[in-house]
């Protein structure tokens, strides 16, 4: 599965972590790599190993200053390539330094995203092409929270829809960035959608189709692509939102929550409440990527609260009511003990394209799914269709990104 | 020392303490094939161990339903103490029978999932007959696919 990441561009950090040239170095664990990140005096980023190839000192102690970073150790200087640039202890013109190269992976900001690949370098594809991190800075947001558990089983609780009308019942009535849609009564009203899965050139297409007026059904359609990228279904004209899931090792995984608006401005309210936990995105402790609520204070559960009916769990906010219950199965859930049912087809099937291209990539040398930038040009959807309607059929536009076209919604 | 009760239960540690016992297979399922495409990719998947799984043929007009070896059975009766079925299909010749497996599932409350197999408009076909009636569809499904589904219903 590591290789199989390793054919993507996959999210490394927020832009924010390396905010202006020359600044801090930033520790980046990625595909159970150490790195570090740091953004040279000309504004290049870098990512490359932690430690010094020297006497392996942690470069996050290194001084970025004069177009690389330097090992206060003894002194070694890189560029933003890993290339050593400075040997001090050797003769002037030396060309020791020439031969000695950390290993480092491009980091490429797109949106407020920095971006790496991590596999052979003959075969990088171009760069990403989400909707999210293409329209105008004002029009997206983006955070990122740490969540101790295996990226696999927090990512299906991307395509896991049928859990939105239990566990996230409060946050349907209560949320800024959720509430007042029309689509939400139909989601209380009917809490036993039916589903479809559909194959899509990147991954999958997931239909839930709830009971709307008379003859007809609300449909929310839900994208995944390869290896973990899904959208969540809009609602109303609030923000579109979506998750990236990057496994930092196998216990651990950065989940990144994107709310954007395909043709207008985030208002100043609707920031303001996603930088306050609201919506997908989880309130952290200052200064880092943990969230407030977490394990070590029992996510702050609130009985009380779940007893007047605030919150369906006790645990406050839909980011981390999905991240308490997907840690709470164990750093690697055991999924011989699991007991699924067909509503969890989408989980089924996505486990079995991950499998699959993982396998044609080993065997046979396959580039799988989600690669090709194309793929990245979904949306998800929220439309209500005669009952007669394939939502495929009626929808081929609406989950195709079509820059100045709104999102479909209801 | 784990400072909370979350932190030190999500702990690998922890997790070696999960009560360990065999899943016993809870579904008692029927896998109807609807038309011979769909038979034959039955038919591979029945020489598989399973656990409860029962496997049929119909779709034609008799209403009857077949099991592999050929003996007829009433659909009702074939559906007798199921609690899942999974309908395989590549075309709508067995929509008839589709929507009677509906009713009959809608009436006693068996879960259904449909299982399109291949894809073009012979499949869109079967998807319109099987849309109303299934739980769950999967569209332009291959055999593995249907494996995967059974396997993880553990039937
Ligand atoms: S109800 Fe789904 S994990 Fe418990
Ligand atoms: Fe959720």
């Amino acid at each position: 599965m590591g290789e199989l990441f390793r054919q993507y561009w996959i999210p490394a950090l927020l832009a924010e972590e390396l905010p202006e040239n020359d600044c801090p170095p930033v520790r980046v664990k990625l595909l159970s790599e150490r790195m570090v990140a740091f953004r040279d005096s000309e504004g290049r980023y870098g990512l490359v190993d932690e430690f010094c190839a020297h006497r392996g000192a942690s470069l996050w102690f290194g001084r970025n200053e004069g177009s690389g970073l330097r090992c206060p150790y003894h002194g070694w200087k890189y560029d933003v390539t890993g290339q050593c640039v400075e040997v001090p202890s050797e003769a002037d013109n030396s060309s020791f330094c020439q031969n000695v190269q950390l290993t480092s992976y491009p980091l490429v900001k797109i949106g407020d995203v920095l971006w790496t690949y991590m596999g052979d370098a003959a075969t990088q594809p171009p760069l990403p092409e989400f909707e999210w991190i293409h329209v105008p800075a004002e029009q997206t947001y983006t955070s990122k929270r740490w969540q101790q558990c295996n990226w696999l089983q927090a990512f299906e609780g991307g395509i896991d829809s049928s859990h939105v009308t239990f566990l996230h019942s409060g946050g349907l009535k209560t949320d800024p960035l959720f509430r007042g849609a029309k689509g939400n009564e139909y989601n209380m009203n009917d809490t036993k959608p039916f589903f479809e899965v559909a194959d899509s050139d990147g991954g999958l297409f997931v239909g839930a189709r709830r009971n709307a007026e008379e003859g007809k059904y609300y449909w929310r359609i839900t994208p995944y692509v390869m290896p973990a990228f899904t959208m969540v279904p809009p609602r109303g004209d609030h923000p579109v939102h979506g998750h990236f899931w990057v496994p930092i090792d196998d216990e651990n995984c950065w989940t990144y929550s994107f709310d954007y608006h395909p043709v207008r401005a985030l208002t100043e309210t609707e920031r303001q409440a996603m930088i306050d936990g609201h919506g997908v995105h989880s309130k952290n402790i200052p200064g880092t990527y943990r969230p407030v609520a977490n394990m070590d204070n029992d996510y702050l559960i609130d009985r009380e609260a779940q007893k007047r009916g605030e919150t369906y769990s006790g645990v406050a906010g839909i980011a981390m009511q999905d991240a308490s219950l997907q840690e709470s199965m164990g750093p690697i859930v055991d999924r011989t003990k699991e007991r699924l049912v067909p509503a969890d087809s989408g989980i089924i099937k996505a486990r079995q394209k991950l499998r699959k291209a993982a396998v044609a990539l080993r065997d046979e040398g396959v580039t799988p799914p989600g690669v090709d930038p194309e793929h990245h040009r979904v949306r998800s959807a929220a439309v209500v269709l005669p009952q007669a309607e394939s939502f495929l059929d009626s929808c081929r536009d609406a989950v195709k990104v079509t820059p100045g076209v709104p999102q479909t919604t209801v | 020392m784990h400072v909370s009760e979350s932190a030190r239960a999500a702990s690998a540690a922890e997790s070696r303490f999960r009560i360990d016992v065999p899943i016993a297979p809870a579904r008692a399922a029927r896998v109807v094939a609807l038309d011979e495409r769909a038979a034959s990719v039955a038919r591979r998947l029945a020489e598989r161990p399973w656990a409860h799984a029962r496997f049929y043929t119909g779709g034609a007009a008799d209403g009857l339903l077949h099991e592999l070896d050929g003996t007829a059975t009433p659909l009702e009766e074939a559906l007798t103490g199921s609690d899942v079925v999974v309908v395989l299909a590549t075309e709508d010749g067995g929509r008839a029978t589709a929507a009677a497996i509906g009713r009959i599932c809608g009436r006693r409350g068996i879960t259904t999932a449909g299982v399109v197999l291949g894809d073009g408009f012979e499949a869109d076909d079967a998807i319109a007959a099987l849309r109303p009636y299934a739980r769950v569809l999967l569209l332009s499904a291959d055999e593995s696919d249907t494996l995967e589904l059974l396997t993880a219903l553990r039937v």
